[in-house]
């Protein structure tokens, strides 16, 4: 009995431990996050670090706590160890637990944190987002908007851009392949269009258009933060790690000025 | 006719001195080779400007090469012309010779599985410090080229999959250690099993040498359409692959056959040691998902050499990776659950103690099997739509419900127990601490939300070695400490062994603990250049991953020296009452010299009964 209640004493100490560190740091999760779909990412995490903290504690203690409390001393000749082959309460309490706690991460964060995104996702809620065709090719990033006539951006050294306004929810339209040469199906591969600080990626099938939405929330660019960038994730043959384009979040009237020194550029 | 062999004395054999295998078997794989690629590159389809090899030569090659290998071995003599009626007299080789060639010996094919999986992991491994290496800089500098980096990061990861991950625990201690443990002197299908592992030296030499065919990109999933627009080397990969995937497939058709037929009287499916039950689950698994990856292979080996479009843009992409992430996920419950078998087997042993809620522990093994095939969609949150996302990770957050169970199980026995903290011991704790945190992590990767931040990072990277280094490569550690009495009949030295577990732990832990905050700062997979901000943190990294690759040579050399010149030690060192100790160490060629009846649990330890006897004396090997 002395057993367990120290075994309980450690187990809550080293918990609350536990939970302050998630209360200090649990929100710098992603490290840097400009949009609010990283932040329902981190949320969700948070979420879940404090649920696993406890359940991660009491396994940890249980490896090491337990071993070295029931080792056996090199004088003791008794060769048997005592204990139960079975113990009702302790398994009915351990599968229960685990059922329990599993369906609660199905339930919130899994499925509420998933309706969420598909919410901000459905056509209804991007009636009035700021439409970006992307197109990837091996092994770069094409950036165009329909709504503003801009066909390919390009910055002034000629490279691929991506400017958005701040706080105004964005439709990516990905697409794979190949701009200059479109009948060359063979050269179409997927790849994966993820912006770190946004907290999401979503793979670019050739053949098939994906729609990723993202809402920018804080000023920034690949200058004064290297999360900002479009960064290709699904391997892509040996180019793949030069394909990545700079990306600037601006504010609304900076951005209107980009638009037209686009347009002004014949881009 | 009966005159000629008075008192049933056999006719006198007309020995032939026959080559040695191996070089026999290089040598018949090459004419193969020659021949059929010859054959078909200049005579059946002969390419535009008639190269030496084309697509469909060096296919047709490689399954001469394979067949020429195979045959050159041994199975000529022993399997081919004995099925045609015509038997050859063979001479049994003796000493080490015997492991360099045809042997329908569990013991001898068991120990040819561990070696072929070591040289494995040793060569992946190399290829892994290659890669610290050039990530130690942020451009390139190692490697001159992008693409070799990318190369070798995929012939690192389908020889660590396929002749490692999936066949140490299975092929290799499933293979010497099952049968014994079931009180049978062979396996099911011993012909077989002497064939089936020399598969799997010819398919680390084909991923070996496949950037002779030019390089390939893709990393261990092969993914389409970029392999139908890399070059050659990705024939190499598919052929590979299959050949290793086909050397588990028959393991297992040998393992589950054996566990099935083979076992001795009054070993009833309520006293099947744990690890059998680990073995037959794991082998269900390998029967129900190897063929399916196999055929998959197949067709895209047809996409490219016919070619027929099946996975590019005017095909359906997607269809290959649901096809390869089917046998994906499994694969890596393959990997692992035998891992899990080994925890309840040694734990109750060094626990002195029944073990705890038996029959959750086999519940936990089985559900796993099962529910792995429901989960493999969680590969693809960043490429499926979203509808079809929830359940997948409905079922992804489930499995860890039977995987706790192993967990409840050793704990349970661990209670209260007088319990030897020996190497072994170590190991499992090591191993189980480990796959704990790749589990818990795995909780976030099933979220799909979190999950389309972290896939494809390094967090991912860290989360699976977590689960298979974690998981399996520690558990395989503590395995060979704790039946290397048994190979050898002499045991480690604890100072070093201790030592060993501790040096790989380090390592371990440092340098894939930090991939986990190095993929949450945004770094991708299979970059062998990234952004400068990511370097300070990749150096930390690449000196723990060099630690790690230091300590497992350590713990080679350790174990290695351990078999040679270790301390002599009685038979059963452990007291252990699963049939396999109640053998001699090493055992003799025959196991058993009668076969054995079991009247009792193999982890009662709570009373002497009649069959074993436990001596009281307190053992010679604690620590």
């Amino acid at each position: 009995m002395a057993e367990l209640l120290t075994f309980g004493v450690l187990w809550v100490v080293f918990s609350v431990l536990g939970e302050l560190g998630v209360s200090a740091w649990g929100h710098d999760f992603y490290f840097y996050t400009a949009s609010t779909q990283a932040l329902d990412g981190v949320n969700a995490s948070v979420f879940l670090f404090r649920f696993l903290t406890p359940i991660f504690v009491f396994v940890v203690l249980m490896l090491l706590y337990i071993p070295i409390r029931a080792r056996r001393r090199s004088n003791e000749s008794v060769l048997r160890g005592k204990g139960a082959r079975f113990n009702a309460t302790y398994v009915t309490i351990w599968v229960t637990l685990s059922l329990a706690v599993n369906l609660l991460f199905f339930v919130h964060p899994t499925t509420s944190a998933a309706e969420q995104l598909f919410q901000e996702m459905s056509p209804q809620a991007t009636q009035n987002a700021l439409v970006v065709d992307v197109v990837a090719r091996q092994w770069e990033w094409y950036f165009s908007y329909p709504q503003y006539g801009i066909k390919n951006a390009l910055n002034a050294n000629g490279n691929n851009v991506l400017y958005l306004p701040v706080n105004r929810p964005v439709k990516f339209v990905l697409r794979s392949y190949d701009p200059n040469h479109p009948y060359a199906l063979g050269e179409d591969v997927i790849h994966s269009f993820w912006i770190p600080a946004f907290g999401e990626k979503m793979d670019v099938i050739p053949g098939e258009t994906r729609i990723m939405v993202a809402t920018p929330t804080k000023i920034a660019s690949t200058e004064t933060n290297p999360e900002m960038r479009v960064q290709c994730a699904e391997v892509c043959g040996p180019g793949h790690p030069y394909m990545y384009a700079t990306v600037h979040v601006v504010s609304n009237s900076a951005f209107q000025q980009w638009v037209s020194q686009q347009l002004k550029a014949g881009n | 006719m009966s005159v000629a062999r008075i008192g049933g004395a056999p006719l006198p054999l007309r020995r032939k001195k026959m080559m040695p295998p191996v070089i026999r078997g290089l040598l018949w794989a090459g004419i193969g080779f020659l021949v059929i690629n010859c054959l078909v590159a200049y005579v059946l389809d002969p390419g535009y400007g008639t190269p030496f090899i084309t697509q469909p030569s060096v296919v047709f090659g490689w399954l001469a090469a394979l067949a020429g290998w195979l045959l050159g071995i041994g199975g000529l003599e022993n399997v081919l012309l004995p099925a045609f009626g015509i038997s050859v007299p063979t001479v049994e080789v003796p000493g080490w010779r015997r492991y360099f060639g045809y042997s329908t010996n569990h013991k001898v094919i068991g120990i040819q599985y561990l070696v072929s999986s070591t040289a494995g992991f040793f060569i992946a491994g190399l290829a892994a410090m290659f890669m610290r290496i050039q990530l130690m800089g942020n451009h390139m500098w190692f490697f001159p080229y992008a693409g070799q980096y990318i190369e070798t990061v995929g012939i690192h990861g389908t020889i660590m999959m396929f002749s490692v991950g999936t066949v140490a625990l299975v092929g290799g201690l499933g293979n010497y250690v099952i049968p014994m443990m079931i009180g049978s002197n062979s396996s099911a299908f011993p012909r077989m099993s002497a064939l089936s592992v020399w598969f799997v030296p010819a398919g680390i030499m084909t991923v070996i040498l496949s950037p002779l065919l030019g390089q390939w990109t893709t990393g261990w999933r092969g993914y389409e359409p970029l392999a139908q627009n890399d070059p050659n080397g990705i024939l190499f990969y598919y052929l590979g692959v299959f050949a290793l995937t086909l050397s588990s497939l028959l393991v297992s058709i040998n393992l589950t056959s054996t566990i099935l037929f083979k076992r001795a009287k009054g070993l009833t499916w309520n006293r099947l040691p744990m690890y059998a039950w680990g073995i037959l689950t794991v082998s269900l698994l390998n029967i129900i998902w190897l063929p399916e990856i196999e055929l998959t292979f197949v067709l895209a080996i047809l996409d490219r050499v016919v070619p027929l479009p099946f996975f590019t843009a005017v095909g359906s992409p997607m269809t290959y990776l649901e096809l390869f992430w089917l046998f994906g996920h499994p694969e890596v419950y393959i990997i692992v659950v035998p891992a899990f078998a080994i925890w309840m087997e040694i734990i109750p042993v060094m626990a002195r103690k029944p073990l705890f809620a038996r029959e959750w522990g086999i519940i936990g093994l089985i559900f796993v099997m099962l529910l792995s095939g429901l989960v493999w969609a969680h590969h693809m949150f960043t490429n499926m739509r979203l509808t079809e996302m929830l359940p997948f990770s409905f079922f992804t957050e489930m499995i860890s419900i039977p995987t706790g169970f192993a967990y409840m199980v050793v704990i349970g026995t661990i209670w209260r127990s007088r319990f030897r903290l020996t190497v072994p011991s170590l190991f499992v704790l090591m191993s189980m601490f480990n796959f704990l945190i790749g589990g818990m992590t795995g909780v976030f990767l099933a979220d799909p939300v979190i999950n389309l931040q972290l896939h494809d990072t390094f967090f991912v990277v860290a989360h699976f070695h977590f689960t298979v280094i974690g998981g399996m490569v520690f558990t395989w550690l503590a395995a060979m400490y704790y039946w290397l009495p048994k190979f050898s009949g002499r045991i480690y030295n604890s100072k070093m062994g201790i030592l060993g577990a501790i040096w790989v732990f380090i390592g371990f832990d440092g340098a894939f603990g930090l991939m986990f905050i190095q993929g949450l700062r945004g770094m991708n997979r299979w970059v062998p250049v990234y952004p400068p901000y990511l370097q300070g943190l990749n150096i930390i990294i690449s000196i723990f991953a060099f630690v790690l690759g230091l300590g497992f040579l350590f713990n080679l050399i350790h174990v290695v020296w351990a078999m040679k010149s270790g301390k002599k030690v009685q038979e059963n060192p452990w007291q252990s009452k699963t049939l396999e100790w109640q053998t001699a160490s090493p055992p003799e060629e025959e196991s058993f010299a009668a076969a054995p009846v079991i009247t009792g649990s193999f982890y009662d330890y709570e009373d002497t009964d009649g069959t074993y006897t436990i001596p009281t004396a307190p053992d010679p090997v604690s620590m």
